[in-house]
């Protein structure tokens, strides 16, 4: 197929998408309260930009997810690293993940209101605390990965105190597995920032829940559009900048 | 200069013990090239790497001499595999052993460039290793080596993995470097030509654990034909040696 006639066809199966969903509640088929029409939308959109709940929303998500973010990448990518290089910690903590781990992160909410309350501190602990393992288990993967032939390199050329190997090899060895880890990760915590807000943290989630409590369905279409709409964005700069970073490779 | 006495190196590797060198002992004198020739796995990377101090050795001690500028890295390394880095461009590879120097960085470049033309890689810096064929790849090795300006150049079985015409290209450039910086050398390889081609000197390992089986002076003068008639019985004498045929 060519690339043209795909892209036709993809316009036109949005287009029939779009035209289905306009007709279910124009044709009274279910009350547009249900099933708001995409023609509404622009509307409630700019509704909620004029009253400035739009933007604050998105800046206050944003936030705790970037916090989040950071907080588990660092704490995860750091400790997955120490845990790799020296065996011995694997083992120490080996039964102590294994009890940890399989906690789903949601699971994690009674706590983190129970210690935080409802604030935006609950909402980056829950989302850190999913991040965490994602980017521990990928940095101790990547770091355990490590072409030995790479650090024996390290050796003949003289670094051969341990933060020499891991700043000359091991660090950017593992750079890609880190970072395959840290983009499984922005999608985990994005879930996490709209469960979070679902629970009272103010942001994108909880505006939603309100507009949800109003029947207010068209503002509920617009918020999760807006998620995934960031959710698009997020991911699109984090892989142009990982393929800046990985321009090396094939 | 390479003094070792009585080298001895057994590997340990789940309770089994594997005793790989026994009581050799070898002198390199300054400047001198030498071939070791031997089968697989009879322990000529193990004896580099004893070299190298990548390895201590059980017994038996390892001298080196070296000029005091060079105390620091007097030895520099060829590995079989070029061993790039491959986040980093041609001429940072080449600069890696020169980053414990204050050198700045533009004068590390300098040298690293320097180093790229000495092995006919002029214009190549900016590249990342995928971007080169085998034989660059194995010539950034090369000149990785040779930036660090060591007094001592172990190279193991740095040819092998190349088609015919760019080893013997490189076994040029090196028999050229050789001549033009005075380095002792010790080439591992497996190949009888090769080793009679380049060297001063050509020893021979065998058995388990393994010994000096012998050592040949090469005396027929440079620049050398290739497969001269007058290496030629000494080509014999060793394929028997080491018991190839053919
Ligand atoms: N790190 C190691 N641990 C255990 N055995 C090893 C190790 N390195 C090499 N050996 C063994 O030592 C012997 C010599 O290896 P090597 O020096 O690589 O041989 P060569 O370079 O002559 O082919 C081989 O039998 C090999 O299996
Ligand atoms: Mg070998």
């Amino acid at each position: 197929m060519t690339r043209t006639k795909t892209i036709a066809l993809s316009a036109l199966g949005l287009a029939g998408f779009l035209i289905i969903w306009e007709l279910v509640p124009g044709l009274g088929l279910v009350p547009a309260t249900i099933l708001p029409p995409p023609s509404a939308l622009p509307g409630a959109f700019w509704g909620e930009v004029k009253n400035g709940v739009w933007l604050s929303s998105l800046t206050r998500s944003l936030s705790h997810y970037l916090a989040g973010l950071i907080i588990g990448c660092v704490l995860g990518v750091s400790l997955g690293i120490v845990t790799g290089l020296w065996v011995p910690l694997e083992a120490t903590l080996a039964w102590v993940v294994r009890i940890l781990r399989p906690i789903p992160g949601l699971a994690w909410v009674p706590f983190a209101i129970l210690w935080f309350g409802i604030a935006p501190s609950a909402a980056i602990f829950i989302i850190s605390t999913g991040v965490f393992w994602i980017s521990y288990f990928a940095a101790l993967g990547a770091v355990r990965s490590v072409d030995r032939d790479l650090i024996e390199l390290a050796d003949a050329f003289g670094f051969r105190r341990a933060d020499q190997k891991l700043f000359k090899v091991i660090l950017p060895a593992a750079t890609p597995g880190i970072l395959v880890g840290v983009r499984t990760a922005l999608g985990q915590a994005w879930m996490a920032v709209v469960a979070a807000e679902i629970f009272g943290v103010p942001g994108l989630g909880q505006r939603m829940m309100q507009a949800s409590n109003l029947l207010a369905s068209d503002i509920v279409v617009v918020y999760m559009a807006t998620m995934a709409a960031a959710y698009g964005a997020i991911d699109s700069i984090f892989v142009a900048v990982q393929s800046r970073l990985l321009r090396w490779k094939q | 200069m390479i003094d070792l006495k009585n080298i001895g190196l057994t590997f340990a590797r789940n309770g089994e013990q594997s005793e790989v060198l026994r009581g050799l002992d070898l002198f390199i004198p300054a400047g001198r090239f030498v071939a070791v020739l031997g089968p697989s796995g009879v322990g000529k990377s193990t004896l580099l790497r004893v070299i190298a101090g990548l390895l201590k050795p059980n017994t038996g001690s390892v001298a080196l001499s070296t000029s005091p500028e060079n105390a620091h890295l007097p030895v520099a390394m060829v590995f079989q595999d070029a061993r790039l880095l491959p986040w980093r461009k041609v001429w940072a590879n080449v600069a890696f052993g020169l980053e414990h120097s204050k050198l700045t960085t533009a004068e590390r470049r300098a040298k690293a460039e320097t180093a790229l033309a000495l092995v006919g890689l002029t214009g190549f810096s900016e590249r990342f290793p995928h971007e080169l064929s085998g034989g660059q790849r194995q010539r950034v090795a090369l000149a990785r080596a040779l930036a660090v300006e060591p007094d001592i150049l172990l190279m193991d079985e740095p040819f092998a993995a190349l088609d015919a015409i760019t080893r013997e290209g490189l076994q040029d450039e090196l028999a050229r470097i050789h001549a033009a910086t005075g380095k002792t050398i010790v080439f591992v390889t497996h190949s009888i030509d090769e080793a009679v081609h380049l060297a001063d000197e050509v020893v021979v390992l065998a058995g388990k654990p393994a010994r000096l089986a012998a050592a040949h002076v090469i005396d027929t003068p440079r620049p050398r034909r290739r497969n001269g008639d007058e290496t030629a019985e000494l080509v014999a004498q060793m394929r028997a040696q080491l018991g190839q045929t053919g």
